[in-house]
């Protein structure tokens, strides 16, 4: 102990450099945005980077369950192929659209969950694709099973994305059944259930109902899966109902999402900001 | 003593206003800026620790920040030039060696010493405030550029305030 602080009164000069920096570059991140963003955006690389080589290994033991979803998940695409009506008479119906650019609104991209968390309230995965694929913050994460989360910063190769199981996401949702729109959010409790509020006592709701996203923020399409109502009590004030939903994606076991870009985004951005009413 | 009290309180008192009013707004070539504040830590006397001088460099730094809205930039900065600059007096120390309660200045110690005591503290003040506007490398040259002519324009600032507004002689 005597001769620990023996050696900090020895160097005490440079220790009290090294706290005021830390202090210094603890201000300049937290007070300006362009640092804080090339921050952020090198943290993630750095981090992308030791995570990926970890979980390279851990892959293989995942494998098996990765095959399953991938064959259930072909499955219901075949299921969906063979419904489709094929009309014999082809000229009737064109079965291309005439302006393909404008029909293809969302794409995705694959990409492999390399680090994810559930135990915070508020979590947060990284993913191996980044700007240099094209991902950009604010695209919607999804899984063959429902809503995984957003991205929210993106470096050279990789990209950090807020998970729904984080208590500051707010997800724009609707009740199947009677369309009504609502909220799913997290209570950072149990990362298998999330809250949907805001709707209305009138509201006539079953348990196992689908909440679904309502495709009113273009980052995620309409009708995606987000859970099952799991209970229904009236809240406190008497207004709303206060619903459970178990949520259909597994977080604790993401392995491979789809990354949604949506082409028409930055054109719907730019008619929302432009309202008058906005506008101060 | 005294003196040397009247002197660096008369500094602060006129150079910082003059840094955060009319010299932030100045760019020479948009890539020169003026940090005569630097004067100031500068002619702090050569006997203050180093504790003091960074507590010291860490105020005035954040003073200046918020006024360049920069918080935390020249803060940074200066405390490293004032984390630097007592190694920099051990070895630049004059034949005759340092005089007690004499100021470093160009009226005590000559033109030649002040610009090899004050040149390498302002570029490293001005590279490690541009490298860290900059955020990384990622503007290499324009940044190197900037810091080099900043360090000059501040360098001739420093000596020319010296010679027109500072009391001539040993104190």
């Amino acid at each position: 102990m005597g001769q620990l602080l023996a050696f900090l009164f020895k160097f005490r000069a440079f220790f009290t450099f090294l706290v005021l920096e830390i202090l210094c570059i603890w201000l300049i991140i937290s007070n300006n945005n362009y640092q804080k963003t090339v921050f952020i955006n090198t943290a993630s690389g750095l981090v992308g980077s030791i995570t990926e080589s970890s979980d390279e290994i851990s892959d293989y033991f995942e494998l098996n369950k990765v095959n399953k979803e991938l064959a259930a998940e072909n499955e219901r695409l075949r299921a969906l192929l063979f419904n489709r009506e094929v009309s014999l008479d082809s000229i009737g119906q064109p079965l291309i659209d005439p302006d393909t650019t404008d029909s293809i609104q969302y794409y995705l991209r694959t990409a492999e969950v390399i680090d994810n968390s559930v135990a915070n309230s508020r979590n947060f995965f990284i993913i191996n694709k980044g700007s240099r694929d094209g991902i950009e913050p604010n695209m919607g994460v999804i899984n063959s099973l429902g809503v995984v989360g957003k991205i929210r910063s993106v470096s050279h190769r990789y990209a950090t994305a807020v998970s729904v199981l984080n208590t500051s996401n707010a997800v724009s949702a609707r009740h199947k059944t009677s369309n009504r729109l609502g909220t799913v959010q997290w209570d950072g409790v149990d990362p298998q259930k999330a809250k949907l509020l805001y709707i209305t006592r009138d509201v006539e709701l079953q348990l196992g109902d689908t909440v679904i996203t309502s495709g009113f923020n273009a980052i995620f399409p309409k009708a995606m899966t987000i859970g099952f109502v799991s209970s229904i009590e009236p809240d406190p004030n008497q207004q709303y109902w206060d619903i459970g939903i178990d949520l259909s994606v597994d977080f604790g076991s993401l392995e491979y999402v789809y990354v949604i870009e949506n082409r028409q985004k930055i054109e719907k951005d730019s008619l929302v900001q432009s309202d008058p009413l906005n506008q101060q | 003593m005294n003196r040397n009290f009247a002197i660096l309180t008369i500094s602060f008192l006129v150079l910082i206003p003059v840094q955060v009013l009319v010299l932030e707004h100045m760019a020479l070539f948009n890539l020169g800026f003026c940090f005569l504040y630097l004067l100031f830590v500068l002619l702090l006397p050569v006997e203050l620790g180093h504790s003091k001088g960074m507590g010291i460099a860490l105020g005035l730094g954040l003073v200046i920040d918020v006024f360049a809205a920069t918080i935390g930039i020249h803060a940074a900065a200066t405390v490293l030039l004032m984390f630097l600059r007592p190694f920099w007096l051990r070895v630049i120390i004059p034949r005759s060696g340092f005089e007690v309660n004499v100021l470093p200045s160009i009226a005590n110690y000559g033109l030649v010493w002040f610009i090899v005591y004050a040149g390498p503290l302002v570029i490293l003040h001005t590279l490690a405030f541009f490298f860290l506007e900059a955020a990384g490398s990622g503007l290499f040259w324009i940044t190197l550029s900037k810091a080099g002519l900043t360090s000059v324009i501040s360098l001739v600032f420093m000596i020319t305030i010296q010679y027109l507004f500072y009391p001539k002689g040993k104190s």
